[in-house]
């Protein structure tokens, strides 16, 4: 046995108490606890405009000379992924967790007649199949960006979770009233220009929280209006707090990438075209008729017999998805597009009228 | 669009068709739409009624009839929820893992709901204004565990994010279980930063990184980062967590390390229980696992040799640096025989044996040699 497996002395080099970051740091915690933001003072508070991190090493900590270059990020300049309040975002995500489990109370489901619980079950289905693009792909982008920007990756491992947690509380819904889950639609398979395969975060981004997840959170927001018990209210209630800080992430980074990086702004204008084209498209259940919308224009007016009232409210809720998607891209700073002539938008919600 | 296929010839009468003015779209999906309803009745099993138990509506819950048939491969490369009629046709989403032994563990649905009732906010629920003043060799070795920690824990988020979308939708407990194992390791890289920050310190020295970089080249398959992620490493996180509990300075450390060590604990549980179902399941998984570990030994062999770690351990667990070398290094000592038990127990439990005399030092000076590894 050796001196150390024994407990015997041995000399301690103890080098490594030279070799530190900033010292004499003391974070205080405020009115929120010890947040992300309360510890980002002196040098821990700034994040480089270039990560030349290649070790994966937390920053503001003592490089070793000798560490392997393990961390190739590709996403490794800031206003690739940077945003001015991922701190809260972040906070606030760990404070609002629920648990689909015990927060929603499933015993306020009582059957449905069979048409309704049929369309309940075709939106649970679509909502099943594609929460989780919004689990996968923000994933994969945390596993390339460098832990420099370790504030926006946080609020996006907050969002995996939030979107795993959506997952299951829609197959919940699903299989809890006498119904079952019925026919996919295939909404996130792997188009050219879709989520999964963009090759940029900001194209994502903008997607994926400021198109898709802004039309899901006004879809959600009117949870009372489709909602046939109390569990299905709290389920979109709660849903739609997640989604909110999704699109907030996306806004907010859109506006800083805005603010930092003018040479891209052409670039963006171009995705959010892309995005534009699909607004009411198939992936959007009161977007075009399509199983979904046709099974939300039936949970609208609460039954085939009134499926013209919920086609009525179908409209109403997709113009004020495009109203509220107008907004977020105004306060992103690339409201030009509405001006300019360039948006649709605005025509498509004078149709929508 | 809403309107109705072009499929017939228009009757005579009407006028040809003209640019539609603006308004004219949306009225006529109002007015002319008619619904299909050939959605309807397409189910593969009908009249489910999974009630809510004693402790809500679980996931695994949602596991009868069809719903709860995991086949050993998952063709279908859609995010065609399990038992839901596929649409066929559409452009595949590339999942590279389809094989139910490259991932499953029969736990990971129950693992899911604990982390969930189990979470907890490092801003608030820490009594962080528990935290005085420490020595400054105390609280130097403090900050210098916490930055090799938050290197722990960047390497949980990168490694289990970078598998995560690679995993086939059929097998969703899994996919959701490590999102809340990446989510737990958001948590700890978080709070082990704002206790480095919190006390007149600040970060340390990286970590040597020999571990972290075998974790991160696993490219064999998710299976094999099993291994060196939540089997070596995470045993070795967990005996840290065990040591830096009781060794705690203040009720917020021993609340961070109490937590962390059990979220810790649910990734090793799926740590072992899947690799115990790759290993029944899957040709050759043993011998690759058997394989895996005796590479990985020597990878963890290289880390412990050097002395950061273990030095800032002793500092601390000795009360300071005058007593480190002689009672900081014993308690390592023990720390170290804890982790090497329980680690040649994990081998034993999952059938592939380890010889404690055959381990590369200094690991083996650690081992029991009445264990015999049988
Ligand atoms: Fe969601
Ligand atoms: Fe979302």
């Amino acid at each position: 046995m050796s001196e150390a497996a024994n407990g015997a002395e041995r000399e301690l080099d103890l080098g490594w108490m030279d070799r530190t970051g900033p010292l004499e740091t003391r974070a205080e915690p405020g009115k929120y606890g010890l947040t992300i933001a309360d510890i980002s003072i002196g040098d821990y508070g700034e994040a480089p405009e270039a990560s030349d991190n290649l070790t994966g090493r937390p920053r503001g900590a003592a490089a070793r000379p000798a560490s392997y270059r393990i961390g190739a990020y590709p996403v490794r300049s800031k206003n690739d992924i940077w945003l001015d309040n991922a701190s809260f975002l972040y906070e606030e995500a760990l404070q609002r967790q629920w648990s689909s489990a015990t927060d929603v109370p499933w015993h306020t489901i009582e059957p449905l007649p069979d048409d309704v619980e049929q369309a309940e079950c075709q939106l649970a289905t679509f909502l099943t199949e594609v929460e989780f693009v919004a689990g996968d792909v923000p994933a994969r982008w945390v596993s390339l960006t460098t832990p420099d920007f370790y504030e926006p990756r946080q609020v996006l491992l907050a969002q995996v979770m939030d979107e795993s947690r959506h997952m299951d509380v829609f197959r919940k819904r699903a299989l809890a009233n006498g119904g079952g889950l019925m026919q996919a639609t295939g909404a996130t398979s792997g188009f050219v220009g879709s989520i999964d395969l963009s090759r940029d975060f900001t194209e994502m981004s903008s997607r994926l929280h400021v198109s898709g997840e802004g039309s899901v959170l006004t879809l959600f927001r009117m949870g009372e209006l489709m909602a046939q018990n109390e569990a299905e209210k709290v389920i979109y209630r709660l849903c739609a707090q997640d989604e909110a800080r999704h699109v907030a992430f996306g806004v907010m980074h859109l506006r800083y990438m805005s603010e930092t990086a003018p040479e891209r702004r052409e670039e963006i204008h171009c995705y959010l075209d892309e995005a534009e084209g699909g607004l009411i498209g198939a992936a959007n259940p009161v977007g075009q008729l399509t199983p979904t919308s046709e099974s939300m224009a039936i949970i609208l007016g609460g039954g085939k017999d009134h499926f013209d009232d919920g086609m009525n409210k179908i409209i109403a809720i997709r113009r004020r998805q495009l109203q509220e998607y107008r907004k977020r891209v105004i306060s992103a700073g690339f409201g030009e597009r509405f001006e300019n002539g360039r948006s649709r938008v605005a025509q498509m919600i004078e149709e929508a009228a | 669009m809403a309107r109705k296929p072009a499929a017939k010839p228009s009757p005579p009468k009407q006028p040809a068709p003209k640019p539609a003015p603006p308004k004219s779209a949306v009225a006529d999906e109002k007015r002319t739409f008619e619904p299909k309803y050939n959605w309807m009745n397409k189910t593969r099993q009908w009249g489910v009624r999974v009630k809510p138990g004693k402790a809500g509506l679980k996931l695994g819950d949602l596991n009868v009839g069809i719903y709860g048939e995991t086949p050993t491969q998952w063709a279908d490369q859609s995010r065609n929820p399990r038992g839901a009629v596929p649409r066929r046709g559409m452009p595949p989403v590339g999942y590279s893992i389809r094989d139910k032994a490259g991932l499953w563990a029969d736990c990971a649905a129950d693992l899911y709901e604990e982390a969930i009732q189990r979470r907890w906010a490092p801003a608030t629920d820490v009594p962080w204004d528990t935290i005085e003043p420490l020595p400054d060799d105390v609280e130097h070795a403090v900050c210098q565990v916490c930055t090799e920690l938050l290197g722990y824990a960047n390497v949980d988020i990168e490694t289990i994010t970078g598998w995560q979308h690679q995993m086939s939708y059929g097998y969703h407990e899994v996919k959701q279980f490590l999102a809340t194992a990446s989510f737990d390791a958001a948590r700890h890289y978080e709070c082990f930063r704002k206790r480095a920050l919190a006390n007149g310190g600040g970060l340390g020295l990286e970590g040597p990184g020999m571990v972290n970089r075998m974790i991160l080249e696993s490219r064999g398959g998710w299976t094999e980062a099993v291994v060196y992620l939540l089997l070596m490493r995470g045993a070795f996180t967990m005996t840290l967590y065990k040591y830096l509990g009781r060794h705690a300075h203040n009720d917020a450390e021993r609340f961070i390390y109490e937590h962390a060590l059990a979220d810790k604990a649910r990734h090793v549980t799926y740590a072992l229980d899947h690799l115990k179902y790759a290993m029944a399941h899957a040709d050759d998984v043993l011998q690759v696992v058997r394989t895996l570990i005796a590479i990985g030994e020597g990878g963890l062999t290289r880390d412990l040799r050097d002395p950061v770690l273990a030095e800032a351990l002793a500092v601390i667990f000795a009360g300071g640096v005058a007593k480190a070398a002689g009672r900081g290094m014993a308690v390592y000592g023990d720390m170290m025989r804890d982790y090497v038990a329980t680690y040649l127990g994990y081998c034993r439990w999952l059938g592939v044996p380890r010889d404690p005399a055959r381990l590369p030092p200094p690991l083996n000076e650690y081992a029991d040699s009445t264990d015999t590894g049988a």
